[in-house]
């Protein structure tokens, strides 16, 4: 036994096999049309929304670190929030011990979908079909029943994909609160998707950079673009390693989950923000229209960072406290 | 991927510990000259007579040969007792010098100086950086004229950090007439001693000298002193810069975050002013770094140019840590103190041991793959 953070071979299997399915059911020029809403069957199916819960739950008992990875996988694929919720929600509903609500959840018979509710603005990401919600307040995350929703389709971000607001957000109820150690994952997994836009977004902005030809040359031989890039691949690289830190930490119930999870959680959305920003720089004219696909990442960036949150960071320990301050 | 320690891990960390706090000197580091030379080798004298020198070190060679778990276990608890800065001058002997004499140098180089290495008895500077070659080592000029015996070298070098209180340099030199580039280059053991060599200390903007220019005249130097061969040079020095960029600048990027702490211990920011937003970001750095460093140590197969992701994730964050304190100081910060100096001092940050800039083109040729850049 010893620290060991080389990726085990369950990981990369799973990860395999969840990148087949992505590329067949999920691929980005799916969002093209503003109005597609994201299916779920294929990400059930594959046993997704119950991949970290022990196999007594009906889970299929792998770990937060392998779900994490899975989520960085998702976040790559721009999926709709609705996976998360539908992850997060299965829990919930275990949780307060309603086991046939998170079967039919996992199994993808019940949609839910991933909502946000701050003072003043209640909105509810792709709601269409979604019988329940998942809605981060300020004061945490509640999992609704949607039945007496009063809502109205209003328009995302740059005309981007579906969106509904709540009228009157009493007319969802109170529902469940999620306990400590599901808002903890909800950090982690919408942080690790947040890392998988930043991925995306580098690698869209490498590949173009390497083949976009001015002045006789790529435009990726220019410094000023290399360092952008070189820029992104620094951020993902922060926040990859930030992220299996956390995930091990919540898998193993370490005494710095909360302190690791916090650091992602505070770095994934500026690292996603950042790539999103220059992906779309680096392609100039292109990158500004509609018709690519890099503008999606950025509006992803701005959801994701929403549903995440924000916590008060400062007030947790470090691990790293020098000596005199460590507490006995 | 697990961080669990073994019973033996925990007691190696616990010993270390305990070790440290009665160990570690009361008095800080003397910044420049004899002082600080003296003080380097005492600690050093002190870490091996315990067994903590040479930790990364095989044990055939005197060292620790310690696993890569042990390492961040002994650096994590060097960085929170606030031992000595293993930035010092015994550095570049440690990490520099030792390590490449073990990699490419004959049996009679590894039995003098090694042992004078690990124990304290010698400290060793760089000679690789001239005017005229910064970033572009390869374009140096100082020369070694093969006679007999011997090589004679002339040139200058600069940059050389604790030069004038070092006994030897690693100098890396054109031996060859009439080469190009990093062809024809050695790698060779100076003796500082030696007639001919005149040294200049430069003031740094924090106001010490622990930097000097070296000026070589006719300075003869027997071609035993080479290393990994004459002519070889360029791939010599290649080891001793992987070095470099992959363990020994461990405990730097684990003591950001402890610095981290000492700041907002400092500022003590109120929930949800601009303060505690740009603390918490640099808080959330700290971890990624260190989460960054744990990766670089623990995750086989080591990808190459690794090195320079974590490297430059540390440098421009500890001069953000340093230009935050100084703001949180505010007119304070314009007296001589702590934070103070090594604020300045953190500017070298993305300068020594290759620029920022020149660390973000390997990432985005080496890493990322993008045409490299048209070169003379």
């Amino acid at each position: 036994m010893s620290y060991d953070l080389t990726p085990g071979e369950e990981l990369t299997h799973i990860l395999y096999a969840a990148q087949s399915l992505l590329d067949a059911n999920y691929p980005l020029d799916r969002l093209r049309d503003s109005a597609h809403v994201d299916g779920m069957a294929p990400l059930a199916d594959f046993g997704a929304f119950l991949l970290s819960l022990p196999e007594e739950s009906g889970g299929a008992g792998f770990s937060a670190l392998e779900e994490a990875h899975l989520h960085a996988a998702l976040g790559r694929h721009l999926l709709a929030p609705t996976a998360l919720a539908s992850t997060l929600a299965a829990r919930i509903a275990l949780e307060t011990g309603r086991d046939g609500l998170a079967q039919a959840i996992a199994s993808g018979e019940t949609r839910v979908c991933a909502g946000v509710s701050t003072r003043n603005d209640h909105f509810l990401f792709e709601p269409d079909g979604a019988a329940m919600a998942v809605i981060r307040t300020d004061d945490g995350l509640n999992l609704v029943g949607l039945k007496d929703a009063e809502m109205e389709p209003a328009t995302a971000m740059g005309h981007g994909r579906p969106l509904s607001r709540l009228k009157d957000v009493r007319s969802v109820g109170n529902g469940f609160k999620a306990d400590e150690e599901t808002a903890r994952l909800h950090a982690l997994l919408t942080s690790a998707q947040l890392l998988g836009v930043a991925r995306a977004a580098r690698d869209l902005a490498v590949d173009y950079a390497g083949t976009r030809e001015q002045f006789g040359r790529p435009i990726g031989s220019f410094q000023a673009i290399k360092h952008h890039c070189a820029n992104m691949a620094i951020g993902v690289e922060m926040v990859s390693a930030q992220l299996d830190m956390a995930a091990i930490a919540v898998r193993d119930g370490r005494e710095d989950a909360a302190f690791q999870t916090a650091a992602l959680a505070r770095l994934a959305p500026r690292v996603a923000l950042q790539n999103a920003r220059l992906c779309i720089q680096i392609h100039g004219g292109i990158g500004f229209s509609a018709e690519a696909d890099v503008q999606l990442f950025l509006k992803q960036a701005h959801l994701l960072r929403n549903y995440l949150g924000a916590t008060d960071f400062l007030s947790l320990p470090s691990p790293m406290f020098p000596l005199a301050k460590v507490p006995a | 991927m697990m961080l669990e320690l073994a019973p033996e891990d925990v007691a190696f960390r616990l010993n270390a510990r305990d070790w440290l706090k009665a160990n570690v000197p009361a008095a800080p580091a003397p910044h420049e000259g004899h002082p600080s030379r003296e003080y380097a080798l005492e600690w050093l004298a002190r870490l091996h007579a315990s067994g903590w020198s040479g930790l990364a070190w095989p044990a055939d060679y005197g060292g620790q040969g310690l696993s890569p778990t042990r390492m961040i276990l002994w650096y994590e608890e060097y960085v929170r007792a606030r031992a000595p800065s293993a930035l010092d001058c015994t550095f570049v002997a440690l990490n520099h010098a030792g390590p490449t004499l073990i990699a490419c140098g004959t049996e009679r180089q590894k039995t003098f100086h090694l042992p004078r290495i690990l124990e304290g008895r010698s400290i060793w500077c760089q000679g690789f950086s001239e005017p005229g070659a910064g970033s572009d080592l390869a374009s140096l000029k100082t020369t070694g004229r093969v006679d007999g015996d011997h090589i004679v070298v002339n040139g200058q070098k600069i940059w050389s950090s604790f030069a004038h209180i070092a006994d030897y340099q690693e100098l890396l030199i054109r031996t060859e007439p009439g080469s190009a580039r990093n062809k024809g280059l050695s790698w060779v053991i100076c003796d500082m001693t030696l007639p001919g060599i005149t040294i200049r200390p430069i003031c740094n903007m924090a106001g010490v000298s622990h930097f000097a220019e070296v000026f070589y005249d006719d300075v003869r130097i027997p071609l035993s002193e080479i290393v990994g061969g004459l002519h070889n040079g360029w791939n010599t020095a290649m080891t001793t810069l992987g070095i470099e960029r992959r363990t020994a600048a461990m405990t730097l990027q684990l003591e950001l975050s402890v610095k981290i702490e000492e700041l907002i211990d400092l500022a003590r920011p109120a929930p949800g002013t601009a303060a505690a937003e740009i603390l918490s970001d640099l808080r959330a750095e700290a971890a990624a770094v260190r989460a960054m460093t744990y990766r670089t140590a623990l995750r086989e197969p080591a990808t190459p140019f690794d090195g320079s992701l974590v490297r430059l994730s540390y440098a421009e964050l500890a001069q953000r840590i340093h230009r935050t304190a100084v703001d949180i100081l505010g007119a304070g910060a314009l007296a001589e103190g702590p934070w103070v100096h090594d604020y300045l001092e953190s500017y070298s940050e993305t300068i020594a041991g290759g620029t920022a800039e020149i660390q973000r083109n390997i990432i985005a040729e080496r890493i990322l793959g993008l045409p490299r850049e048209a070169r003379a």
